[in-house]
């Protein structure tokens, strides 16, 4: 789904983030994690083309797509559709005023997809959602709500892989909890790819499968998620193990 | 977070360009203004009968208006008195405004209602209206202008002090200042006043227009600067009989007026969108 | 247990504009440190803010040594009990010397760069202004700014949530090392495992458990206590669970966690009164049955 050769990111001449390697395949689960200024959430936000004030080179394809070389049209047709983004507080990207039926019909709608009451209804029940969240407005829901409302939203327009970028550092442990198991399920029942950007060790250690840590840029460290964490080779993974209070 | 706040950042930022438009228009017209004496052709009241109402040309630039007076002259130092009427009304009414409305806003209570209560009052007139009654009252002079603008300008800087301080006062440094029981005197002055002051100065730039033009309405009506003070205001008021048959009476004085104003107000849009990153998505 | 605590909070009830949102709390600042845990919206800040005599309660009393917040020597308060607020409760508009020079007479202003050392921080950092520091040594500059006035007791709201991990590990080192009292509000419970002997959980505006820390988490006798502690995700552990629907506001009457508990039974239709148990206080019908589960997890 993702795959990434020798990625550069660069402002200004500053190397921002440079990741040798990196493949996501379907059904597969790979985290980034670092802290902050590490450059995890540029890498993300790179591999969508969401970052036109920087100079990016490299080898990116998502779902087949050269996403550095791509068209404006062809990286809308990706971007929209087969790979999502969800950010930390989708809230504050939903326009308060309409309701979340209307907002995903538009969405359908705007991708040439059947927006038909029953599709609706049945990816919010995906996310283990009552489908009379649809007739509320993003403010009515709660930060969790809204959270697996995008991930519906995306699982509705057909996402095959979606790119996460702390999906649930704004919520309260019960309800992260919650979003974590819903991405699960979705990997399990549907081969989602996820691509994960966490400061959380923890959390990441329990749903990826494999792990790069990131550090000023670069990928100190990078291999699948138990044997990173149990033995980590780099002192930078081993210093973020041992802070885990 | 981080991701959204980025890809604002690449929104093409025009507004930054007219602010900076804005800035250099009004540095020239401050510049001119001081420099009066310096820039200026003709001594400032020099009548000359003879060279009544000269159309624009080599000797007058902006040509000579009823009485022989050359008009580029007059609108230099016609600046002077057009700049002075707007800084002595914007600091007049922010000095009082922001006072007042900063110890509303940090205060709460009874003592907010009752400020507030009185800015309604006096929000109540239209402004002009009021300034116009004053102004009846008093001696039509400049600084008759100045105060009767004043009174009615300095509501709207209560009103967004005490608002802006409103939300100040629930940041948590203040909540840590009163933990460390500094007295309220204090924290109002050592951090709401200065933390409340950005939308302040914003509004300011904004206003700046709107009083040249409400000084130069109150001249044009007679009630403002008289004769023969040099004052943008007075000279459209002097010259827009003429407006048919001597064009360039009126026209330099009203062209003055309207690219101040229209400065102004470029400069604080551009600064407001620069202070606020929220509206400049907009 | 004999000595008096500090700082008491005797059936308090507060809210804004008329509204409650914290319901009859009592609770003790006992000494070993004592964390409050809730998630958004349990009103452990608004406690908080109680407890700094920020905010008057609606019914109850804190009380401060002997006498009530309201008769209390203000004076002899506010150098008893500091607040450190997360890293952006500096004036963005100071130089940091400015913010912690505010806490201190004008005699002893020269005490600064001794503060700012005390906090392992480089005394030259003082003329910065708070933009120009990383969250860690703002932080840090908040904990010199309270300790400036030599205080007893420090309520301590989210000091370490919005750093780095490793930045975190040395603020809460820090934290551990200070010879002063701390009333923790968190939900991290990790922190609070750290740093208090006795912990208390709120949740929608009560105390639903109270009880030795290390037991608490261990052995919760209240079924929220146990959701929050199951939501923790830990290294290499089981992913996270998550019991019953987060989404259930909670009732009006009754037991307020009902509407998400996996245990409720018609008799948490009445609200369950505080009680002790097994060396807890726990506000819960069937916390008996909880506790049981909770032994037959550990085996």
């Amino acid at each position: 789904m993702i795959e990434v050769r020798d990625l550069r990111v660069r402002y200004g001449g500053r190397l921002a983030a440079h990741v040798p390697e990196l493949d996501v395949a379907a059904g597969e689960c790979v985290a980034i994690v670092g802290e902050s200024g590490s450059g995890k959430s540029t890498t993300l936000l790179s591999l969508l083309g969401l970052l036109p004030d920087a100079d990016v080179s490299g080898n990116v394809r998502v779902c087949g797509v050269d996403v550095l070389s791509a068209s404006p049209r062809e990286l809308r047709a990706v971007r929209g559709a087969r790979a999502a983004l969800v950010i930390q507080s989708p809230q504050a990207a939903l326009s308060p005023a309409t309701r979340l039926g209307v907002l995903m019909r538009r969405a359908l709608r705007l991708h040439g997809r059947d927006a038909g009451e029953r599709v609706m209804a049945e990816a919010v029940e995906s996310v283990l959602l009552d489908p009379a969240i649809l007739r509320r407005r993003p403010h009515e829901v709660s930060g969790g709500q809204a959270q697996r409302f995008a991930i519906a939203l995306a699982i509705a327009l057909g996402a095959e892989v979606i790119l996460a970028d702390e999906p649930t550092s704004a919520l309260d442990v019960t309800v992260q909890a919650e979003v974590v198991g819903v991405l699960r399920r979705l990997r399990e029942e549907r081969g989602l790819a996820l691509l994960l950007v966490s400061h959380d060790l923890a959390l990441v250690s329990t749903i990826a499968d494999r792990v790069l840590v990131m550090r000023d840029g670069e990928v100190v460290e990078s291999g699948p998620a138990g044997r990173v964490l149990a033995e980590p080779s780099h002192p930078y993974t081993r210093e973020l193990l041992e802070a885990l209070p | 977070m981080r991701g959204p706040v980025r890809l604002r950042r690449t929104l093409p930022r025009v507004p930054d360009r007219l602010a900076g438009l804005g800035g250099v228009l009004i540095a020239l017209v401050v510049l001119a203004a001081v420099f009066a004496p310096l820039l200026a052709p003709y001594p400032a009241d020099e009548l000359k009968p003879a060279e009544a109402l000269l159309p624009p040309d080599g000797a007058h630039w902006f040509g000579t208006d009823q009485v022989g007076r050359d008009i580029l002259t007059r609108v230099l130092y016609g600046g002077r008195t057009s700049l002075a009427v707007a800084a002595a009304v914007l600091a007049a009414s922010a000095a009082v405004g922001v006072t007042l409305g900063v110890v509303a806003g940090y205060a709460g209570g009874w003592l907010r209602d009752v400020i507030l209560r009185v800015t309604d009052v006096f929000l109540a007139f239209p402004a002009l209206l009021l300034s116009l009654a004053l102004a009846v009252v008093l001696q039509p002079s400049v600084s008759t202008a100045v105060v009767a603008i004043a009174v009615t300008w300095w509501p709207w800087y209560t009103r967004l002090a005490a608002s802006v301080a409103a939300s100040v006062a629930t940041r948590p440094y203040v909540d840590a200042a009163r933990c460390l029981g500094v007295p309220a005197p204090m924290i109002v002055l050592r951090h709401v006043l200065p933390n409340s002051l950005t939308p302040v100065l914003v509004q300011i730039s904004l206003d700046a227009g709107g009083v040249i033009l409400t000084a130069a309405a109150l001249s044009y009506l007679g009630l403002g600067a008289q004769e023969p003070t040099a004052e943008w205001g007075l000279m459209v008021q002097q010259g827009q009989s003429l407006f048919t048959t001597n064009w360039w009476v009126v026209t330099f004085p009203g062209l003055a007026i309207l690219v101040t104003a229209f400065a102004f107000n470029m400069l604080g849009e551009g600064l407001r969108n620069a202070l606020d990153p929220r509206r400049a998505v907009r | 247990m004999t000595a008096m605590p500090l700082l008491r909070a005797e059936r308090v009830t507060l809210g804004y504009g008329g509204r409650a949102v914290v319901h009859e709390v009592s609770l003790d600042v006992t000494e070993g440190g004592v964390g409050l845990i809730g998630e958004s919206g349990s009103g452990k800040t608004t406690l908080a803010r109680a407890f700094l005599g920020l905010l008057t309660p609606m019914s109850g009393n804190i009380w401060y040594g002997n006498q009530t917040l309201k008769k209390a020597d203000l004076r002899a308060f506010r150098r008893d009990v500091q607040p450190v607020f997360q890293a952006e409760s500096l004036d963005p508009r100071m130089r940091v010397g400015a913010s912690v020079a505010e806490a201190l007479p004008r005699a002893e202003r020269h005490r600064v760069p001794e503060l700012l050392g005390q906090v392992g921080l480089d005394p030259e950092l003082a003329g910065r202004r708070p933009h120009q520091l990383s969250g860690g040594q703002r932080q840090r500059v908040v904990i010199a700014r309270a300790l400036a006035v030599s205080p007893r007791l420090l309520i301590l709201d989210e000091p370490t949530s919005a750093l780095d991990v490793t930045v975190q590990a040395r603020v809460l080192d820090l934290l551990a090392g200070l010879g002063t009292e701390r009333l923790l509000i968190t939900h991290n419970l990790a922190v609070v495992r750290r740093l208090c002997r006795t912990s208390h959980v709120m949740f929608a505006g009560r105390l639903v458990e109270s009880g030795p820390t290390a037991d608490l988490l261990a052995r919760p006798a209240h079924p929220y206590t146990r959701a929050l502690r199951d939501a923790v995700p830990r290294l290499g552990g089981a992913p996270p669970r998550a019991r019953g629907r987060a989404e259930a506001a909670p009732a009006g009457s009754g037991c307020p966690f009902r509407p998400r508990c996996p245990l409720a039974v018609a008799a948490c239709e009445s609200a369950p009164e505080p009680r002790e148990l097994d060396g807890r206080r726990v506000a819960c019908h069937r916390a008996e049955d909880v506790l049981a589960a909770a032994v037959g997890e550990v085996s």
